[in-house]
């Protein structure tokens, strides 16, 4: 491959990165050979982030608070905890490790403060111990002009359960990646999510669970819904490994379109080794039901009342996973309110 | 009441063609009176019903229809509902993740704020609606589920009813109430219908059969056929199309 014109967010990541070891020094690599990913390369195809970041060209802050503090790099997170992901304009990169030991019982509220204009990269590692519990509701109410690019990995080890809800409302670009290594043997998983997107937004969710144990579960409800001009990426992919035997695996990913010129992009993959598994994934894309909403407006309700209604119904699915009934009345009110606005 | 002149509309086919359906229809309800609309299949009776109650793709080309005064031709179904016009659906909508008492709830307020009204009060409408539930035996169980999600069809119905004794509109158009029932539920029914039956409040009552109106006795039955009233008539014009059908009818409106 020849070399590559780099664009000015490419140069100041380079430079930003100057000199960086571990998983910087790889990206800072990956960046002088290949510049930001485009939708050529396949992982990337409806998420353009060469494209996304053009205009941002200065080196901005990233850094992630643990109840309100500066987090150190690494971090053993034994009880219930606030996750802040805080960015100023420009590019910038943040990285946490979080453990959690086993036995643990977690409860993690993570929220992203994101300054117009701003591009982090995050780098997300978080290990369960054997027996732990953790459950990480994840809140993206981003600028529209920010690009949010998060990738977490999970290690999930036997008897723990991981249970992961998120609920963002996009950007020019928002990038969820979810990689989980999933022992099996007891361990459960469930990653719900749900994306409400108004005009012009975009929101990409990614995400990989490795079935590498026998006997481990999975359930993943994604449910999304977009506007004129906005576009929801979904890509899920459930590998099970020849050792992982009796996985019982069930993908789901729903979404409305809320205007002929929405966009939803879904790839949904299964990857299977093993001979004596459960494994399923289904894939729907649907409008609103206008019997419906002529049957709630024969009742009195508004147009934009019965619509938000229908809408919120539908969305709010993958929120019952929340274990703690004020948290999850907090993103139900937060989601009300956005469909309010969407009309 | 409800007054309607000359009716017309049109409605696009799946092919994407243009079909007239009502073709000239005429028909006034006085407040107080129930009107039978009897007809066979495809003679334009639930088209006049979204007609009048506003559903997209249901405008009307020629025509006036006018409610209390008021021509309906130019308002949203939800004014048209809040000046209250309500329709039993033939065949109610189910509606997941919302559930019945909460929808009912939002609906009445709507009305009452449209209608410059104040809210009823939390307390006072669990009050109300206990009540009303309880007379068409409709347990509180049903009223937190989902808007007729898993409901059988005479339950729907009798969903349908509940909620028009909770919105207390002042014109009900009943749809093919009486599809999908069976006598006894017809009979809770018609009991729900005949206690909104009042003085101030005009009906019209959609059916293909005479059995509904042994129930509901209206004070005038018409005969609708090709989108018209092809004749009207005192009650005993049902019994007379029940035992002679409806041929003859339909030689007189072609």
């Amino acid at each position: 491959m020849g070399a590559i014109t780099h664009t000015p967010a490419e140069k100041t990541l380079i430079d930003l990165l100057d000199g960086a070891e571990d998983w910087r020094a790889a990206a800072r690599d990956a960046v002088v050979r290949f510049g930001l990913p485009t939708k050529r390369a396949e992982a990337w195809k409806w998420s353009d982030l060469r494209r996304a970041s053009q205009g941002i060209e200065t080196a901005g802050q990233a850094r992630f608070l643990i109840n309100g503090e500066t987090a150190a790099d690494r971090l053993t997170v034994s009880e219930d905890a606030a996750l802040e992901l805080v960015a100023e304009p420009g590019i910038s990169v943040a990285s946490l490790e979080i453990d959690v030991p086993a036995g643990a019982r977690v409860v993690l509220k993570e929220r992203y403060k994101l300054a117009d204009g701003a591009f982090p990269t995050a780098r997300l590692e978080i290990s369960l111990g054997e027996g732990a519990v953790l459950e990480r509701v994840v809140l993206g109410d981003t600028p529209q002009d920010s690009i949010p690019v998060v990738r977490t990995r999970i290690r999930v080890s036997k008897q723990s359960h991981y249970r992961q809800i998120a609920l963002t409302f996009g950007s020019k670009l928002t990038r969820n990646e979810t990689h989980i290594t999933h022992a099996g043997e007891g361990a459960e998983v469930e990653i719900g999510g749900v994306y409400l997107l108004e005009e012009g937004r975009h929101a990409d969710f990614t995400s990989t669970v490795s079935h590498t144990g026998p006997g481990g579960v999975t359930h993943q409800l994604v449910k999304g819904a977009a506007a004129a001009q906005a576009q929801g990426v979904f890509q899920g992919k459930f590998k099970v490994e020849q050792a992982a035997q009796q996985t019982d695996a069930k993908m789901t990913h729903r979404a409305l379109m809320l205007d002929d010129r929405a966009e939803i992009d879904a790839k949904p993959e299964l990857e299977i080794y093993a001979d004596d598994v459960q494994c399923a994934h289904g894939n729907a894309l649907g409008a609103i039901d206008e019997t419906a909403l002529f049957y709630m407006r024969q009742r009195g309700l508004s147009e934009v009342k019965a619509r938000a209604m229908l809408i919120e119904s539908f969305l709010a699915e993958p929120l019952d996973m929340i274990s703690d009934d004020v948290l999850r009345d907090e993103l139900a009110a937060i989601l009300r309110q956005r469909l309010g606005a969407i009309g | 009441m409800l007054k309607i002149n000359n009716l017309h509309n049109k409605v696009e086919t799946q092919d994407g063609e243009e079909k007239a359906i009502l073709k000239g229809l005429s028909l006034d309800v006085p407040a107080g009176e129930v009107h039978a609309i009897m007809g066979p299949n495809g003679s334009g009776k639930s088209t006049l019903s979204y007609v009048l109650t506003g559903r997209d793709g249901y405008d009307v080309t020629d025509g006036e229809m006018a409610f209390l005064g008021e021509e309906l031709g130019e308002l949203e179904p939800e004014e048209r509902a809040a000046k209250g016009l309500y329709l039993s659906f033939q065949y109610p909508v189910e509606i997941p993740g919302v559930p019945t008492i909460t929808f009912l709830k939002e609906a009445l307020n709507a009305q009452r704020t449209a209608r410059g009204e104040e809210e009823m009060p939390a307390p006072e409408f669990m009050k109300f609606i206990r009540e009303q539930a309880k007379a068409l035996g409709v347990s509180m169980d049903m009223l937190k589920r989902p808007v007729n999600v898993g409901f059988s069809g005479g339950e729907k119905k009798r969903m349908e009813i509940l909620q028009a004794l909770i919105l207390q509109p002042k014109f009900l158009i009943l749809d093919e109430t009486d599809s999908g029932l069976d006598i006894d539920a017809l009979k809770t029914v018609a009991e729900g219908v005949n206690t909104l039956r009042s003085e101030d409040r005009g009906m019209l009552v959609i059916t293909h059969y005479q059995r509904l109106l042994d129930y509901i006795k209206p004070d005038v039955v018409h005969v609708m056929a090709n989108g018209r009233i092809v004749k009207s008539g005192g009650p005993e014009l049902a019994h007379e199309l029940e035992a002679e059908g409806y041929d003859k009818f339909i030689g007189e409106a072609a």
